[in-house]
């Protein structure tokens, strides 16, 4: 295996994807000669280029049209250059994408992939940095991905491409400049399968996207301590696989969920929610703790973006906390 | 109202703490923040202040006793306060010095000092986390006679576990199960856990509430077993019929008229269920499962066949799922293939029958005063005598005979 960086796994599963199926195409802002905002597609012009369509600065377009091409038997890949512009195109995500498959029992589908880059962390402020995954899980029709290691990336893109249904695919901006092993080759990741990424007995951390690798750190920093973190990636939201954190929490008896998105209405009070009425409440032994961001919008100042949102050293405070809080 | 003073715990590893030195002595007066005692950890000494004003009424652990953390050393409150019930409700959790208590490396970092708060008064239902329930409900222990070490006096898992190893049953009535392991010869131990955990869990609950006895039945099986061939000719591999179909399906229609053995004890009542699914006990690795053919009376012997094979299959490769094993009426446990004459067996709980099948061997029996050889099987029914009463269990077994030595009967 051949270690890569993020960013370059995505652009492989790209080319794959294009090479393989001859309905797979990107449409997207910048993303043709420019080689999109992060870079994504640097390079491929020259190859691709009646694969990579650029359009004019309207996310709503964009989408509308992503969501036309996948009901006449495209495979649209839609890059939104700020998971944040993803708002203005709610409507055909919303109201389009995710509806008409069921409103039309199924003779219609809508084989569209969405990806995004989010969070914060790169000093572009509130419009430019937010992780928004909890407002897609919520709807109905979209499955949700937030892929943490270059691993993951390629093989969750690919599988989303090949998906029938929407699939909203978000980037953290920071994670596009992490490496990690990438096997040669085709293969591919099942969507609604989380990954169990360490290993531990004392507590279970449920992470998604950004927040693995920071957790992972924090694990690594508390079994000084003595304390073993279980690290279990969600990988993607929706679908969500319960059945892999009742099975790590039955084992741990606690769980923090750790969230780069803030706390308020967020996806880990509905994975708190279903352990507590799954087999698993039986063997909690502490309140299910929930590290996420501040309710506030991303701040400009780098430390105070740093502050509204989790760190390494804020995971590991939090769960020290729940071991030192007997008495 | 007096207050009950007990072992900070200083850091996050701090299991118990030694008192160094009472600071105030038994009926002296001390304020809020007042030094009161020193304690030494295994790391550092400190002194520790008291979060009560009032007088020092007794002091429970003197100086040079180690104590595990949260446990009562002293108690505060007004002068002449009558405390004697108070010391009668703690008198079971004074300290004992915790000489074998594992003190483990504190963090290198001075954590902060915890506040110790006092158990939360009697009233009402006692604070516990799930998995401190789950264990509680487990061993049968009152939550509300565990003093929990958590927020308010929450009561943890390792608060039940603790408890659990302190409680030395009163001599007059320990079980011979929680008498005092005698110390036994250094091996190599292999955890009570998983499957094998839930063996040795409901298999000692079931000895502990179902007073079990023995009935025992020979069966004639020339029948069952020319029935058995004729039928299996017909069958493809996956439907062909065991000894374990027939006798299911045998049961089956047995149970339908002796509803009491379709059972449970629940509390005060004996509940009958409406369907009758049979239980056949599989050996695995790991131990035993026991995989359950659903309403086998409204089932065809080859259906049953079917289930079962496929059950056993699955329970084979672990891909059994709760509702493959759940809700069973009766078991039936076959040694026949190990070559076993005869046994008995552990009722399965919560049934209340379970009938423990040998192998089916050629024996000299008398007919007409004359004597024959017959394929002869013996069975044993181990019946629950809080609900099923021994001539009850000999109807019914007879009755089982009876069909299995008519297999038409099977038919109804």
């Amino acid at each position: 295996m051949t270690e890569k960086m993020y960013i370059d796994a995505l652009a492989e599963a790209i080319r794959e994807e294009f090479d393989r199926d001859e309905r797979v195409f990107m449409i997207g802002e910048d993303i043709g000669v420019y080689g999109g905002s992060f870079g994504v597609t640097k390079g491929m012009y020259e190859k691709y280029k009646d694969k990579l369509v650029d359009t004019p600065i309207s996310e709503a377009s964009i989408v509308g049209v992503g969501v036309g091409c996948a009901l006449v038997g495209l495979r649209p890949i839609v890059e939104i250059m700020f998971s944040d512009f993803m708002m203005d195109a709610m409507e055909f995500i919303v109201n389009q994408a995710a509806k008409l498959s069921y409103m039309t029992g199924g003779q219609l589908c809508v084989p569209m992939v969405i990806r995004s880059p989010m969070g914060s962390g790169a000093g572009m402020a509130a419009q430019h940095s937010q992780s928004l995954p909890a407002i897609f899980a919520h709807i109905p029709g979209l499955k949700v991905v937030m892929p943490a290691t270059p691993y993951d990336v390629k093989g969750l893109l690919k599988t989303a491409v090949r998906d029938d249904n929407p699939v909203i695919f978000l980037e953290h901006k920071l994670l596009y400049w992490t490496k990690g092993e990438v096997p040669e080759g085709e293969y591919l990741v099942p969507l609604g399968k989380a990954d169990v990424k360490r290993q531990g007995g004392d507590i279970t951390l449920v992470a998604g996207s950004i927040m693995v690798p920071r957790s992972l750190e924090a694990a690594d920093a508390l079994a000084k301590d003595g304390i073993e973190c279980e690290v279990v990636d969600v990988r993607s939201l929706s679908p969500l696989d319960v059945d892999t954190i009742v099975s790590s929490v039955k084992k741990t008896g606690r769980l923090a969920i750790v969230e780069d998105d803030n706390e308020n209405f967020g996806w880990g009070a509905e994975v708190a929610a279903k352990i507590t009425n799954s087999e698993a409440f039986d063997f909690l032994d502490e309140p299910i703790l929930r590290v996420a961001g501040n309710n506030i919008p991303i701040p400009y100042s780098p430390e105070l973006e740093k502050a509204a949102v989790p760190q390494v050293e804020d995971v590991i405070s939090a769960v020290k906390g729940v071991f030192s809080r007997r008495g | 109202m007096a207050t009950v003073v007990t072992m900070p715990k200083l850091g996050t590893t701090m299991m118990s703490g030694v008192i160094l030195k009472w600071l105030k002595k038994e009926g002296e007066r001390v304020e809020k923040g007042e030094p009161l005692l020193e304690i030494q950890t295994d790391k550092v000494n400190m002194e520790e202040e008291a979060y009560e004003s009032g007088v020092l009424l007794k002091i429970l652990a003197p100086e040079g006793t180690e104590v595990p953390v949260n446990q009562p050393i002293a108690v505060i409150g007004v002068e002449g306060e009558d405390i004697s019930s108070l010391l009668r409700e703690i008198s079971g959790e004074v300290p004992q010095a915790a000489k074998s208590a594992t003190v483990e490396a504190l963090s290198a970092e001075k954590e902060e000092l915890v506040a110790v708060s006092a158990p939360a008064p009697g009233e009402g239902k006692p604070r516990a986390t799930p998995a401190a329930r789950r264990l509680a409900r487990e061993y049968g222990v009152d939550l509300a006679a565990i003093k929990g070490s958590g927020p308010r006096g929450r009561v943890h898992k390792a608060d039940v576990e603790e408890h659990l190893k302190r409680a030395v049953p009163k001599p007059a009535e320990a079980p011979a199960a929680a008498a005092k392991p005698t110390p036994q010869a250094p091996g190599k131990a292999i955890p009570l856990s998983g499957i094998r955990g839930v063996i040795a869990k409901k298999m000692r609950e079931s000895v502990n509430t179902a007073p079990h006895y023995f009935v025992f039945m020979e069966i004639d099986m020339s029948e069952a077993l020319k029935v058995r061939e004729r039928i299996n000719v017909k069958l493809p591999e996956e439907e062909k019929l065991s000894i374990n179909t027939l006798l299911a399906k045998a049961a089956a229609v047995a149970i339908s008229e002796f509803p009491i053995f379709n059972s449970y004890v629940d509390g005060s009542n004996i509940v009958l269920k409406e369907e009758i699914n049979i239980g056949i006990a599989v050996a695995i690795e790991e131990g035993i499962i026991v995989p359950v053919i659903r309403n086998v009376d409204r089932k065809g012997l080859r259906g049953v066949a079917r289930e079962e094979r496929e059950l056993i299959a699955k329970a084979r490769t672990k891909a059994l799922k709760p509702e493959d094993y759940e809700g069973g009426s009766f078991t039936i446990s076959n040694l026949g293939m190990f070559g076993v004459p005869r046994f008995t067996a552990i009722i399965n709980q919560p049934e209340v029958a379970i009938l423990a099948v040998g192998k089916v061997a050629d024996k000299v029996v008398i007919e007409n005063e004359e004597m024959v050889v017959r394929p002869i099987m013996e069975v044993s029914l181990s019946s629950d005598h809080r609900v099923i009463d021994g001539a009850t269990a000999a109807r019914f077994l007879n009755r089982l005979k009876e069909i299995m030595e008519d297999p038409m009967q099977m038919a109804l």
